[in-house]
C-alpha cells in the first residue's frame, strides 16, 4: 500500500488534489482512497489529506502518519510538513520555482504555481496550483500520462477539463528530481 | 444482463446511493455536519428525478423523525440521516418509531456528543441510544455501509423494527473509495417493495397509539424485546441473500479477520476495526498470534455467534471509542462481559478507551496498545 500526504493552506485545491489522485488509481486498475482531514475550514490555514493507492482492498481509515510521499503545496510549509511524519527513506514533492533538496529524501520540485499562471488557470485565491501538481505526482508515481489525462476529463468533461490537460501536462514532464 | 459499477464515492455518497437504489418514498432531513452530505445528495437525487421521493425539509431533527414516523405509518418506505446532538435531539421521537412498530431506516453518521463541541467521531452518540427499541448494525467501509442500508430495509420490513445504521463520520463519510453498484434489477429482486401489514389510510380514517392499560401495554413491549433478539436470524438470511444477489459479503452479524488460532482478540465497531485488521497483521510478524472480532450487529448484541467464534483461552482486548460513565472502561467490554458469564469462563476480556473526539486511531497506535494491553 502507497501512502501519500498533502500539505496546504486552505484555498490551494489540497482536498480536489486528493480526489483526483484516488480517481487516477482507480483509472490506473488499483484501489485508491483519499481521506482530507476536516478541521474548521477557512483560507490560508494549514490543511492536509491522505491518499493510499493498492492493489487489494484498503482498510485504514487514519491518516498517514508515517507516509511514503509527501506534498508539500506551498515552499513556506516544508519544514512543518516534514514534521507531521514521512518514512525514513521517503519522497517529497514540493511546490517551489527553485530547487529545494530535503536531506535524506528523494526531492522532486515543480513550479506549480508559474505553470498555471502561464496557463491562465485561476480562481477567486490565485493560481489553481493544484492541477500542475496532480501532473507531477502522477509523473513522480509513475502513474502512465493517459491515465493523468483520462482522469481530468471524466472529472470535467469537455472544454473544462481540456483547459487542465496542458498545465497538468506541463508539470509531468518538468518535475524533475533534484537530489538523489 | 447488466454488469456491476464502480465508482469513486464518499461514504455519505454510498449512503445516498443506497437510499436511491433502495426506491425510498419520503426522507425528511435536517442537516447536522458530519451528516449534511448525505441530506444534500438526497435533496438533489430527488430535485434531479433521479429518485422518486417526497423530500421534506423540517426545522430540527425532532421534526425530521415525527416526519419519518408518520410517513412510515402512512405505508412509505422511509430514510433520514443524522449525527450526535442531532440524534440525542430525536430521542423521544425513536421510541415512538419501534414502540409504534414502523421500519424505518436511519443512518447516524457518528461524531462525538456536546458538550464541549467537537465535529469528529467517536460512539457515544449511538451507543446513547441503546435502551430505544432500534436495531444498530455498524459499519467499516464506504461499501459495508451501502450494502448495509439495502440489508436493514429488509430486516425493518419483515420484524416491523427501525433500524439504525451508523458509520463513523469523516473517516468513512468524507473518505473517498471505489463503490461498486450492482445492477438495478438485482437489488430490485433483493428487497421488494414495503408492503405493510397495515396503515394509516384518509380515506379508511383509524387512530394509532392510543393510551393503553397495563395489560395491554406490557405484552406489546415484551413483543418488542422478542422480536429485536428474534432479528439476529433475518440479519443473517439478509446478508446470505444479498451475498447471493450482489456476490458482496460484510460479514452477517459479526466480521472476523485472522480469529481461527487467536490468543489475542481485538473486539471493536466502525472503521477502527477495518484499521484493526492491519494491526492484527503488524502483531502477527511481531510473533503474536492476533485476530480480529468485530460485531458487525451491535444491537441486538450478537452473544451466540461471539461465544461460538472466540478461540478457547482468548485475551480479548476490547478498545471502546466510547464512556460507559460510572464504570472504568466503555460500553462494548461492559455488553462483552455480560454475555460471556458463565458461558466462557476461559476467556479474559480486557478494555481501552480510545479514539475520542476524532483521534486518530492508526494500524501502528493499535497494535502498541494491545501490545501494552497483553502486559496489564
Amino acid at each position: 500500500m502507497l501512502e501519500l500526504r498533502i500539505n496546504g493552506f486552505g484555498g490551494q485545491g489540497s482536498v480536489t488534489l486528493a480526489h483526483l489522485l484516488a480517481q487516477a488509481a482507480l483509472e490506473n486498475g488499483e484501489q485508491g482512497q483519499a481521506l482530507p482531514f476536516f478541521g474548521v475550514e477557512r483560507r490560508g490555514a494549514p490543511v492536509r489529506a491522505a491518499v493510499r493507492m493498492s492493489p487489494t482492498t484498503i482498510h485504514a481509515h487514519s491518516q498517514c502518519e508515517l507516509p511514503d510521499y509527501v506534498v508539500v503545496m506551498s515552499e513556506k510549509l516544508t519544514q512543518a510538513a516534514l514534521g507531521e511524519g514521512i518514512i525514513e527513506t521517503g519522497t517529497v514533492i514540493i511546490n517551489a520555482p527553485q530547487a529545494v533538496p530535503i536531506e535524506n529524501h528523494p526531492t522532486w520540485q515543480v513550479d506549480a504555481e508559474a505553470i498555471a499562471r502561464q496557463a491562465g488557470l485561476f480562481n477567486a485565491d490565485g493560481p489553481l496550483i493544484n492541477i500542475p501538481l496532480f501532473g507531477a505526482v502522477c509523473r513522480v508515481l509513475n502513474i502512465p500520462r493517459n491515465i493523468m489525462e483520462q482522469t481530468i476529463m471524466n472529472k470535467w468533461p469537455g472544454k473544462n477539463g481540456e483547459r487542465n490537460l496542458g498545465p497538468a501536462g506541463e508539470a509531468y514532464n518538468t518535475v524533475k528530481q533534484v537530489n538523489a | 444482463m447488466k454488469t456491476a459499477q464502480v465508482i469513486m464515492a464518499t461514504g455519505a455518497n454510498a449512503a445516498a446511493q443506497a437510499v436511491k437504489y433502495a426506491r425510498v418514498d419520503v426522507v425528511p432531513g435536517y442537516p447536522i455536519t458530519p451528516q449534511t452530505s448525505i441530506m444534500e445528495y438526497m435533496a438533489s437525487m430527488v430535485e434531479n428525478d433521479e429518485l422518486n421521493a417526497r423530500f421534506i425539509p423540517v426545522e430540527g431533527e425532532h421534526s425530521a423523525m415525527a416526519a419519518a414516523v408518520a410517513a412510515s405509518a402512512a405505508g412509505a418506505r422511509v430514510f433520514t440521516a443524522t449525527s450526535s446532538n442531532g440524534l440525542l435531539y430525536m430521542h423521544e421521537v425513536l421510541h415512538m418509531a419501534s414502540g409504534g412498530r414502523l421500519p424505518v431506516v436511519m443512518c447516524n453518521v457518528n461524531r462525538g456528543i456536546f458538550a464541549p463541541w467537537t465535529l469528529w467521531s467517536d460512539h457515544q452518540d449511538s451507543m446513547a441510544q441503546r435502551d430505544t427499541g432500534w436495531i444498530q448494525y455498524h459499519c467499516s467501509s464506504n461499501q459495508e455501509v451501502f450494502n448495509t442500508i439495502l440489508q436493514a430495509y429488509r430486516v425493518a420490513e419483515q420484524i416491523n423494527i427501525p433500524i439504525m445504521v451508523n458509520f463513523d463520520g469523516f473517516a468513512i463519510s468524507h473518505c473517498l473509495m471505489p463503490l461498486t453498484l450492482p445492477p438495478q434489477e438485482d437489488i430490485d429482486q433483493f428487497l421488494p417493495p414495503h408492503k405493510p401489514e397495515w396503515r394509516l389510510d384518509p380515506a379508511n380514517p383509524s387512530s394509532f397509539s392510543n393510551v393503553t392499560m397495563a395489560a395491554e401495554y406490557a405484552p406489546f413491549r415484551q413483543m418488542l424485546s422478542d422480536d429485536i433478539i428474534a432479528s439476529i436470524p433475518l440479519v443473517k438470511q439478509a446478508a446470505q441473500e444479498y451475498k447471493e444477489a450482489t456476490g458482496m459479503w460484510d460479514g452477517d452479524t459479526i466480521d472476523t479477520y485472522r480469529l481461527e488460532d487467536a490468543e489475542v482478540v481485538a473486539f471493536a465497531i466502525n472503521s477502527m476495526a477495518a484499521e484493526l485488521k492491519l494491526s492484527v497483521d503488524i502483531l502477527r510478524e511481531q510473533g503474536i498470534k492476533a485476530g480480529l472480532l468485530r460485531p458487525r450487529l451491535y444491537l441486538p448484541f450478537p452473544a451466540e455467534d461471539i461465544i461460538a467464534a472466540l478461540p478457547q483461552n482468548a485475551q480479548v482486548m476490547v478498545l471502546d471509542r466510547n464512556y460507559n460513565f460510572g464504570h472504568p472502561g466503555g460500553i462494548l467490554a461492559s455488553e462483552l462481559k455480560s454475555v460471556l458469564f458463565g458461558r466462557r469462563n476461559d476467556i479474559t476480556v480486557k478494555n481501552r478507551v480510545m479514539g475520542i473526539g476524532g483521534i486518530d486511531l492508526t494500524r501502528r497506535f493499535m497494535a502498541a496498545e494491545i501490545r501494552a494491553m497483553m502486559d496489564e
